[in-house]
C-alpha cells in the first residue's frame, strides 16, 4: 500500500552511510520518517552512522508522495493539556499530517485557559498551517464536539483512568473507529530485580492504566494498541527535563542527585515516541492488540545524563549525591524522575513492526541547550529552596 | 555428498538431565526440542539446492581450539551431534572428554567415540601452522585465543577456510553512559581486552570468512569463572553477601548452553560472514537482584545483602566481587534479528540449571575463600557497635 512517505536520509545513493540524525526541528518544516510498509522500513537509518555521527546531517532529501485516497487516515487526537505527555500529541499530529493524513487535535479545556499559554499548544497555529484541525472541550463530550466527523484512528493521549478514557473509547466504537491506540505510561511496570521492562512483564495491579488497557483490549476495535512512554525531550514539550540539569548548570550550581547516581532512566526524543505511533496507524493488523514500550533503545544513569547536559551546554559539571531521606525532602520534588532504575525497551517496537529509535542524546541535548538559551531562560532568574537545603544539610557551600 | 543428521523432535539434548529429579523435566524436553527445532530450520535455510553448489555436504571438518573445560564442551557435542567431524586442539592438560552430569553413558560414549583430539600448545605457532595445513580444516571456532599473533598460524595454515569463528568479548566496548551495548558502539583499544580486538580486526584486515562473538558474563555448569560460584558458596555457608557500593550496578549473565547454540548457528550461515554478534541473556540485573537470583535458583532462602565501600579496603590481590564495578550489559537484538538465535534460559532457571547440574552436587573449580568477606564484615560489625 503506498501511502504518504516522507524520507530524511543521508545523500543517495546509499541509506547506509553518514549521519542518520533528523535535521533540527524549524518552524515550519518537519522532515519525520514514516514508515509506510515493510519493504520500506528495511530502508531505515543504519544504526552505526547514528552512533558515531559528530554532526547532524546537511544533506537531506525528502520525497512527499500524496496520500492515495483509500490510505488516507482520519485521525483524532485527545490530547491532554498539561504534563509530560502532552508534546506527543502535537508531533503525531505533525508527522501525520507531513505524511498526507488528516488530523484533528481535540484538547482538553478551553481554547482561552491559562494552560494554553505553554507549549506546545503556543504551537498548534503550525497544525492549523499544515491543514490540522484543533478544537477544545471535554473529551466525556467528544461525540459532541465531533460532530458528524468520521475518523479511522484515534488516539488517546490524555486519561489516566477508565472514568476519563471509557467516554472516548465508547463513543470511538460507536463512530466506527477502527483503530483505538492509548497513551498508557511505562510507570506501571512492575519494579523487579531483572530490567529492562519489556512488553508482557508484570504489572501492578493497583496501576489505573491498566484498567483502561483490559478495557480497551475488550472491545470490538478492527486494531487497538498500547502505548507505554518513560520521559521524553523536545521542542514544545510541556514539563521540564534536561531543563532541570541546565538550570543548575548554567548558574554554575551544583547538580543534586538522589542515591548513588547510577539509576538508569530511559529520555527519548519525542518523535521517536511519534514515530513509533505513526507506524502503528500505518501498520494497523501487524499492531493490533499489541503492548509497546513507547521509548528509545538506551538508557542513561542520572549521572550520565547531568554529564551529557553540562558537555551540551559546554560547561563544568558538579554533582552532589545525597540521601533524600536523610536529608528529609521528598526525592519526588527534588528531582524529576523516580528515584529508582526505571528502565524499559521498545522491543515490541523493533520486533513487530520494524521501528528504530533515533535518539541522540549527545546531539537531541545539543539542540536542546541551544534553544533553552534562545529563549532566554539560561538569564532567568529562579530560586532553589529544595536544591539549598540538600545542600546545607550536606553542608555543601554554594558561591553564586 | 550430502549427509543429513535425523533428528528427532524430542531427541535428548547433551544436556537434558532426564535422570536428574532436581531438573524439571519440562525445561529439559523444551531445551532438547527447542534445540532440535531450530537447528532443523537453520539446516533448511543453508542445505544447497542443486548441482551448481560446490559443496553439498552439510557435515563439516571443525577445529575448536581449546573445547575441553566449559564452552568448547557444549558446543562440541552440537557439533557432533549435527554430524561434523569435531577435533579439539589442546595441550592435554585436562581429559579430552568428560562425562557431563545428567548425560546418559550412552550419549558419552557416543561422543566420546567420534570427538578428535590434536595435542599442541597453540603458542608454537610453528607447530600450528604446520600440523592444521597438514589436516586442512573447514571452520575453525576459537574458543580460547587472546590475541592477534595467535590466529595468524591458523590463517596462514588454512589458505582455503571457510569460516573462522572466533570468541570474543563484550569487554572491548569502551564504557558508556548510554547503554546497552550494540554492537556497532566505540570500542576501548586500550582495554584489558584488546587482545581480542586486535583479532578482530587481524580477521577482518585478512579477507577471511570470520563471525565474532562477543559475551557478556558466561555461567552455566562446569563455569571455571567463579561467577554463580561465588554466591553459592555464601549461600551454601548461611554467610551474608558483600555487594560493593549500592548494589544497583548492573550486568548481565548469558547461559553457557545459549552460548554454545549461537556459535552453532553462526556456523555455514552466510548472514554472519564478517559480522560481531552480542550474546548473553535477554535481561540484565542487578548486583543484590543477582545474589537473590542465585539464591531462588538454588533453593536457599533470600540472603542478607552487605554493602561497603571497596575504597576503604586493601584487598591486596583478591577479588571481593566477581564482577567489574559498573554497568556492563549489552543488547543481543542483532543476533535474534540475524540469526533468529534467542536464549532458552531466563536468569533463575539458568541459575539453577547451573546449580542442579554442578555446584549442587558438590563440585565446583575454586574453593570458598571468605578472607575479603570477613575483612569487609569485621569492619561492618565494628561500625554497627
Amino acid at each position: 500500500m503506498a501511502a504518504a512517505v516522507t524520507f530524511a536520509a543521508p545523500a543517495l545513493p546509499s541509506l547506509h552511510s553518514s549521519s542518520c540524525s533528523l535535521p533540527p526541528l524549524t518552524h515550519r518544516s518537519l522532515s519525520f520518517v514514516a514508515f509506510t510498509s515493510p519493504t520500506i522500513t528495511k530502508l531505515s537509518f543504519h544504526r552505526s552512522s547514528r552512533r558515531f555521527s559528530s554532526a547532524p546531517s546537511t544533506s537531506v532529501f525528502s520525497i512527499k508522495a500524496a496520500a492515495a485516497a483509500a490510505d488516507k487516515k482520519r485521525v483524532l487526537v485527545v490530547n491532554t493539556n498539561s504534563g509530560g505527555h502532552a508534546v506527543i500529541g502535537f508531533y503525531f499530529a505533525q508527522q501525520l499530517l507531513s505524511s498526507g493524513h488528516e488530523v484533528t487535535v481535540l484538547t482538553v479545556g478551553d481554547e482561552s485557559s491559562d494552560k494554553m499559554k505553554k507549549p506546545p499548544f503556543t504551537r498548534f497555529s503550525e497544525l492549523v498551517s499544515a491543514g490540522g484541525k484543533t478544537v477544545w472541550g471535554n473529551p466525556a463530550q467528544v461525540g459532541d464536539i465531533v460532530g458528524t466527523a468520521k475518523f479511522d484512528v484515534v488516539l488517546d493521549n490524555n486519561g489516566k483512568d477508565l472514568d476519563t478514557v471509557k467516554p472516548v473509547a465508547d463513543w470511538a466504537i460507536s463512530a466506527g473507529v477502527e483503530q483505538f491506540l492509548y497513551i498508557s505510561s511505562a510507570g506501571i511496570y512492575k519494579p523487579l530485580d531483572e530490567i529492562p521492562h519489556v512488553e508482557g512483564d508484570l504489572v501492578k495491579d493497583d496501576a489505573s492504566h491498566v484498567l483502561v488497557e483490559k478495557y480497551m483490549a475488550g472491545l470490538s476495535f478492527s486494531s487497538w494498541a498500547v502505548f507505554r512512554p518513560q520521559y521524553m525531550i523536545g521542542s514544545g514539550n510541556n514539563k521540564d527535563c534536561e531543563e532541570w540539569f541546565f538550570d543548575r548548570i548554567v548558574r554554575d550550581r551544583p547538580v543534586p542527585i538522589p542515591g548513588s547516581g547510577m539509576q538508569l532512566t530511559n529520555i527519548a526524543h519525542v518523535r521517536d515516541l511519534s514515530s513509533m505511533l505513526s507506524l502503528a496507524v500505518e501498520n494497523s493488523a501487524a499492531a493490533n492488540g499489541k503492548i509497546f514500550n513507547c521509548v528509545s533503545d538506551r538508557a542513561v544513569t542520572f549521572d550520565g545524563l547531568a554529564k551529557l547536559c553540562a558537555q551540551a551546554a559546554g560547561r563544568e559539571l558538579k554533582v552532589i549525591h545525597y540521601d533524600p531521606k536523610a536529608v528529609g525532602i521528598d526525592a519526588k520534588k527534588a528531582f524529576p524522575f523516580r528515584n529508582m532504575h526505571f528502565y524499559a525497551e521498545p522491543r515490541a517496537a523493533k520486533e513487530i513492526m520494524g521501528w528504530t529509535s533515533s535518539t541522540n542524546l549527545p546531539e537531541d541535548l545539543k539542540e536542546r541547550f541551544d534553544e533553552y538559551v534562545k529563549i532566554g531562560r539560561d538569564k532567568k532568574p529562579m530560586q532553589f529552596d529544595i536544591d539549598d537545603k540538600i545542600l546545607e544539610s550536606l553542608k555543601v557551600a554554594v558561591t553564586v | 555428498m550430502a549427509r543429513l543428521v535425523a533428528m528427532q523432535p524430542r531427541q535428548a539434548s547433551p544436556w537434558a538431565s532426564s535422570s536428574s529429579p532436581l531438573l524439571p523435566s519440562s525445561l529439559s524436553e523444551f531445551s532438547g526440542a527447542a534445540l532440535s527445532i531450530s537447528l532443523q530450520k537453520r539446516r533448511r535455510t543453508w542445505q544447497p539446492k542443486g548441482a551448481l553448489q560446490v559443496t553439498a555436504s552439510g557435515a563439516k571438518k571443525i577445529l575448536i581450539m581449546g573445547g575441553t573445560r566449559f564452552i568448547g564442551v557444549f558446543l562440541s557435542r552440537l557439533l557432533v551431534k549435527e554430524g561434523h567431524q569435531v577435533t579439539l586442539f589442546t595441550r592435554g592438560k585436562a581429559p579430552i572428554t568428560q562425562q557431563l552430569p545428567g548425560e546418559s553413558d550412552q550419549d558419552y560414549e557416543d561422543f566420546k567415540s567420534k570427538i578428535l583430539h590434536l595435542k599442541g600448545d597453540r603458542k608454537d605457532f610453528e607447530f600450528v601452522k604446520t600440523s592444521l595445513a597438514a589436516k586442512g580444516f573447514d571452520v575453525i571456532y576459537d574458543i580460547n585465543g587472546r590475541e592477534a599473533v595467535e590466529v595468524e598460524p591458523i590463517l596462514d595454515a588454512l589458505p582455503k577456510l571457510e569460516q573462522f569463528i572466533y570468541c570474543s568479548s563484550a569487554g572491548v566496548y569502551l564504557k558508556s553512559d548510554l547503554l546497552p551495548h550494540f554492537e556497532t558502539d566505540a570500542v576501548d583499544p586500550k582495554s584489558r581486552h584488546k587482545g581480542k580486538l586486535e583479532t578482530e580486526s587481524l580477521l577482518d584486515s585478512r579477507g577471511v570468512n570470520w563471525t565474532s562473538i562477543r559475551p557478556v558474563y558466561i555461567y552455566g555448569p562446569l563455569n571455571y569463572n567463579p561467577v554463580e560460584e561465588w554466591f553459592f558458596h555464601r549461600l551454601k555457608a548461611g554467610r551474608p553477601i558483600p555487594v560493593p557500593n549500592s548494589g544497583v550496578q548492573i550486568t548481565q549473565l548469558g547461559h553457557v548452553k545459549d552460548l554454545a547454540r549461537a556459535f552453532v548457528m553462526v556456523l555455514g550461515n552466510s548472514k554472519a560472514s564478517k559480522q560481531v554478534y552480542n550474546i548473553s541473556g535477554s535481561k540484565y540485573v542487578t548486583f543484590d537482584g543477582l545474589a537473590r537470583a542465585c539464591a531462588k535458583g538454588a533453593g536457599f532462602p533470600e540472603p542478607e545483602i552487605v554493602h561497603y565501600n571497596p575504597k576503604e579496603f586493601d584487598f591486596g590481590k583478591k577479588k571481593a566481587f566477581p564482577f567489574r564495578d559498573q554497568h556492563f550489559f549489552a543488547s543481543i537484538e542483532k543476533a535474534q534479528r540475524e540469526l533468529g538465535w534467542a536464549p532458552e534460559f531466563g536468569l533463575v532457571e539458568g541459575l539453577a540449571d547451573s546449580y542442579n547440574l554442578d555446584f549442587g552436587r558438590g563440585t565446583f573449580r575454586k574453593p570458598a575463600d571468605f578472607t575479603t568477606d570477613d575483612m569487609i564484615l569485621g569492619k561492618s560489625l565494628v561500625l554497627q557497635s
